[in-house]
C-alpha cells in the first residue's frame, strides 16, 4: 500500500511538472470590490475580464500559453488594495494587473506595481490623479495604465450636459467624502469655472448616510436647476429618494456610476431621467457589442438580464485585449518590455467600447479620449443612450 | 421658517428611531446592570427578517408588511435569548463586571458576518407599505412613513411602560431593576427576568428595524452607526429614564440636521456628540437619569 500510493505521489508531481511545462501559463492578477456598495463595478468587470480570457484561452492563448487570472476582493477598502497589491506581485508573481474600481484604493495600491515594474491597468477607476502618480520628470517610466473614462474628461461632459445643451445657471454639486468623490468635485468646480459659473451650493455627505435632507435643502434653498453628482450607488439613491421626501424634484446629472444598478434598483422611479457620461450602454447597437453582451447575459445571468455595470463589464473586457496585445507584441511578458509595447501598440485592437489605434504613448496613458464616450440616461430601470 | 420646520421634522423622524433603540439599551440596564452591545446588529437582523418576509430577496413576499411586524419581533426576541444565554448570563453568574462587554461586541460580529453571509453584503431596498409621496404640514414636506415610525416608537415604549406598571410580570421586572437582591429574596426568580429584558429589548431592536427600514436602505452594516448613536441618546437621556430616551434621540436627530444645514454637512455629527461630553462631564447619570450610589 505504501509503494503504491508513493508511486502514486511520484505520478502526480510527475504529472504535474510536465502540464506546468507545457502550459506555463501567465498569471495575470484582477483586484476589484466584490463585495459592499461598490460590488455592481467589481464583479461585472471581473466578470468582463473573464470573458475576455476564455475566448483568448479558447483561440489558443497570448504566445501559445493560456491566461490565468488571480482575482482578489479589495472590498473597495484601500488597506485591502495595498495587501493584495502585496500578494500578488510578491506570492503570485502576476504579469500585469487588470483591475481598481475605486480611486483610493488605486492610488494606494499602485505603488507596489510601480516599484516592481509591472503593468497596471485601470479598468474602472476614474480619479484625475490615477494614471498621473508617477510621471516624468520624478519617474523614468510610468506603469500605470487606464482605459475608463477620467473625471477630467466625466466632468466636461456632466458640466457641457448642464450648462451647454440644458442651459442651468444655476447648479449644486453633491459629492461624497471619500477619495473618489471630493476629487471628482474639484474637477466638476474647475469644468465650470471654465464656463463662468460657480456653483450654488457644494455639499458632501459620508457613505452610508440616511438622511439627505440638509444637503438638498441647502441646494433647493439656492435655487439650484440641477444636482451634479459624484458619489456611488446606493448614497445616489437617498439622494434621488431624499428630494422626493421633500417633493422637490430636479434632474441629476452626474458621473458616470447613475448607471450602477444599485442606483437604479433603489432609486426605483426617482431615479429616472438621471443623466451621466457612459463609454458602453448596453444596447448592443454593433455586431460586436451585440456579441459581448449575449455572452456576457449568457455566460453569467445576471438578473433581469441586465448587467449590473456595463460600462465596467466592457472595460474589463477591453483591457484584457489591450493587455494581451501588448505581451504578443512585446513577445515576453517582462515587465519593462510589456510597458513599452502598451506605449506603442502597433496593431488595432477592436474592443467593444472602441477600436484603440494606438491607445498609448510614453506620454499619455489614457486609453478613453474626449469624445469616445456619451451621455446615457436611466429609463424606467435601464440605462438608454440620449437622443 | 419652512425650512426650520423641516429640518425638525426630518430630525424628529431620525431621533425617534435613536430613541427606540436608545430605550432597548435602557431595558436590560434597569434589570440586570448590563446593555448589550449588538442592539445595532438586532435591529439590522430584524429589518433583513422583515425583508425576507414581506419582501422579494427570499421568493417572496409571503405576507404584508404589518402581518410581517409581530413575526419579526418574536424573532427579535428569541435572537435576544440567545444573546443573554450565551453572552451574559455567564459574566452575571461570575459576578465578571466586564465579561459581558466584549461577548455582546462578538456576538454582534458574529451576527453581522452571519448576515452578511445570508444577504449578502449590498443595500437592499426595502418595499415602503405606504404611498411615498410626501404630504404638507405647515408648509414641510412629510412621508407617511415618517409618521409611521414617530407614532410607531412612541406606541412601542408606550406599551412597555403600561406592562410594567400594570401586570404581575411587569413588577415583577420593576422590582428586579429596584433592588435585584430583594427581589429575588421575595421569591421572583431575577434571571428569568433578565432573560425577558433582553428578549424585550432585541424585539423593540427589531421592531425599529422593520420601522426605519422604507425610509432607508436595508443591509448587514445599516445596524452599526444607529447602534453606536443610540448609545450616545442613551447616555444624555441617562439609562434609567424613559423619558430621558426620547428627549436625548429628539435632541441628537435635531441638531443633527439643524447642524448639516446651518453649519456644515461635514459637521453634522459634531454638536451631539459634544453635548455627550458635556453631559458626561456634569451630569454622568444623564439629563433625565436617577443619580445611582454604588456601595462598594
Amino acid at each position: 500500500m505504501k509503494i503504491k500510493s508513493a508511486g502514486l505521489v511520484a505520478a502526480i508531481s510527475a504529472l504535474m511538472a510536465v502540464s506546468a511545462w507545457a502550459a506555463d501559463p501567465i498569471k495575470v492578477g484582477v483586484s476589484g470590490p466584490f463585495t459592499g456598495g461598490s460590488a455592481p463595478m467589481g464583479v461585472s468587470m471581473r466578470d468582463g475580464v473573464k470573458l475576455a480570457v476564455s475566448e483568448i484561452n479558447a483561440k489558443g492563448g497570448v504566445m501559445g500559453r493560456q491566461i490565468v487570472i488571480v482575482e482578489r476582493d479589495d472590498e473597495a477598502k484601500n488597506e485591502r488594495g495595498v495587501q493584495i497589491a502585496q500578494e500578488l506581485i510578491n506570492k503570485e508573481k502576476v504579469v500585469a494587473t487588470l483591475g481598481f474600481a475605486n480611486t483610493g484604493v488605486s492610488l494606494a495600491s499602485q505603488r507596489f506595481y510601480q516599484e516592481a515594474k509591472i503593468p497596471v491597468m485601470n479598468n474602472v477607476a476614474t480619479g484625475s490623479l490615477v494614471t498621473k502618480q508617477f510621471v516624468a520628470p520624478e519617474f523614468a517610466d510610468n506603469y500605470i495604465f487606464r482605459n475608463a473614462a477620467h473625471d477630467t474628461i466625466q466632468s466636461a461632459m456632466i458640466v457641457d450636459e448642464a450648462i451647454v445643451r440644458r442651459k442651468f445657471t444655476k447648479v449644486a454639486i453633491l459629492a461624497d467624502s471619500t477619495n473618489y468623490g471630493q476629487l471628482g468635485r474639484e474637477d466638476l468646480e474647475k469644468a465650470l469655472d471654465k464656463k463662468g459659473i460657480k456653483a450654488v451650493a457644494v455639499e458632501k455627505f459620508n457613505v452610508k448616510d440616511v438622511d439627505m435632507t440638509a444637503q438638498l435643502l441647502k441646494a433647493k434653498q439656492a435655487g439650484a436647476e440641477a444636482l451634479l453628482t459624484y458619489a456611488i450607488g446606493p448614497e445616489l439613491a437617498q439622494i434621488a429618494n431624499g428630494m422626493e421626501k421633500l417633493s422637490w424634484k430636479v434632474p441629476m446629472i452626474g458621473s458616470w456610476t447613475l448607471s450602477m444598478g444599485n442606483f437604479i434598483d433603489n432609486a426605483g422611479k426617482n431615479g429616472n431621467g438621471a443623466t451621466m457620461p457612459q463609454t458602453f450602454i448596453q444596447e448592443g447597437n454593433t455586431p460586436k457589442r451585440k456579441a459581448f453582451i449575449d455572452a456576457y447575459v449568457k455566460a453569467y445571468n445576471p438578473a433581469n438580464g441586465r448587467i449590473p455595470s456595463p460600462v465596467s463589464a466592457a472595460q474589463g473586457y477591453d483591457s484584457v485585449y489591450l493587455l494581451a496585445a501588448a505581451i504578443k507584441q512585446a513577445g515576453t511578458t517582462d515587465g519593462p518590455k510589456v510597458r513599452e509595447a502598451l506605449e506603442s501598440l502597433k496593431e488595432k485592437v477592436d474592443g467593444v467600447v472602441a477600436v484603440y489605434d494606438k491607445p498609448f504613448s510614453k506620454d499619455d496613458h489614457e486609453a478613453i479620449k474626449m469624445g469616445m464616450p456619451v451621455m446615457g440616461q436611466v429609463l424606467e430601470g435601464r440605462v438608454v443612450t440620449v437622443k | 421658517m419652512d425650512i426650520f420646520l423641516q429640518l425638525t421634522f426630518s430630525g424628529i423622524a431620525l431621533g425617534m428611531i435613536y430613541a427606540v433603540i436608545a430605550f432597548g439599551y435602557q431595558l436590560t440596564f434597569a434589570t440586570s446592570g448590563t446593555l448589550n452591545f449588538g442592539q445595532g446588529e438586532a435591529l439590522m437582523l430584524g429589518a433583513l427578517v422583515g425583508l425576507s418576509l414581506a419582501g422579494g430577496v427570499m421568493g417572496g413576499p409571503y405576507i404584508n408588511y404589518w402581518l410581517m411586524i409581530p413575526l419579526v419581533m418574536l424573532f427579535g426576541a428569541l435572537q435576544g435569548v440567545v444573546v443573554e444565554r450565551i453572552g451574559v448570563r455567564p459574566s452575571i453568574k461570575t459576578k465578571n463586571e466586564f465579561g459581558w462587554i466584549m461577548s455582546t461586541i462578538a456576538l454582534a460580529i458574529i451576527f453581522k458576518n452571519v448576515a452578511e453571509n445570508i444577504w449578502g453584503k449590498d443595500d437592499l431596498t426595502f418595499p415602503s407599505p405606504v404611498s411615498s409621496t410626501p404630504f404638507q404640514i405647515f408648509g414641510a414636506n412629510v412621508q407617511i412613513m415618517q409618521v409611521i415610525v414617530v407614532l410607531g416608537a412612541l406606541a412601542m415604549m408606550l406599551a412597555v411602560e403600561l406592562f410594567n406598571r400594570k401586570s404581575i410580570y411587569g413588577k415583577a421586572v420593576v422590582a428586579t431593576a429596584n433592588d435585584s437582591d430583594a427581589a429575588g429574596l421575595m421569591g421572583i426568580n431575577t434571571g428569568q427576568v433578565v432573560t425577558f429584558s433582553y428578549a424585550l429589548s432585541s424585539a423593540t431592536a427589531a421592531f425599529a428595524g422593520v420601522l426605519v427600514a422604507p425610509l432607508t436602505l436595508t443591509g448587514a452594516t445599516m445596524g452599526t452607526a444607529l447602534g453606536l448613536k443610540a448609545f450616545a441618546v442613551a447616555i444624555i437621556g441617562g439609562l434609567t429614564s424613559g423619558v430621558g430616551a426620547i428627549v436625548g434621540g429628539l435632541i441628537l436627530g435635531i441638531a443633527e440636521t439643524l447642524t448639516g444645514y446651518y453649519i456644515s454637512t461635514g459637521y453634522k455629527e459634531v454638536p451631539g456628540l459634544l453635548l455627550l461630553l458635556l453631559v458626561l462631564a456634569i451630569k454622568p447619570s444623564g439629563l433625565f437619569g436617577k443619580t445611582t450610589i454604588k456601595k462598594v
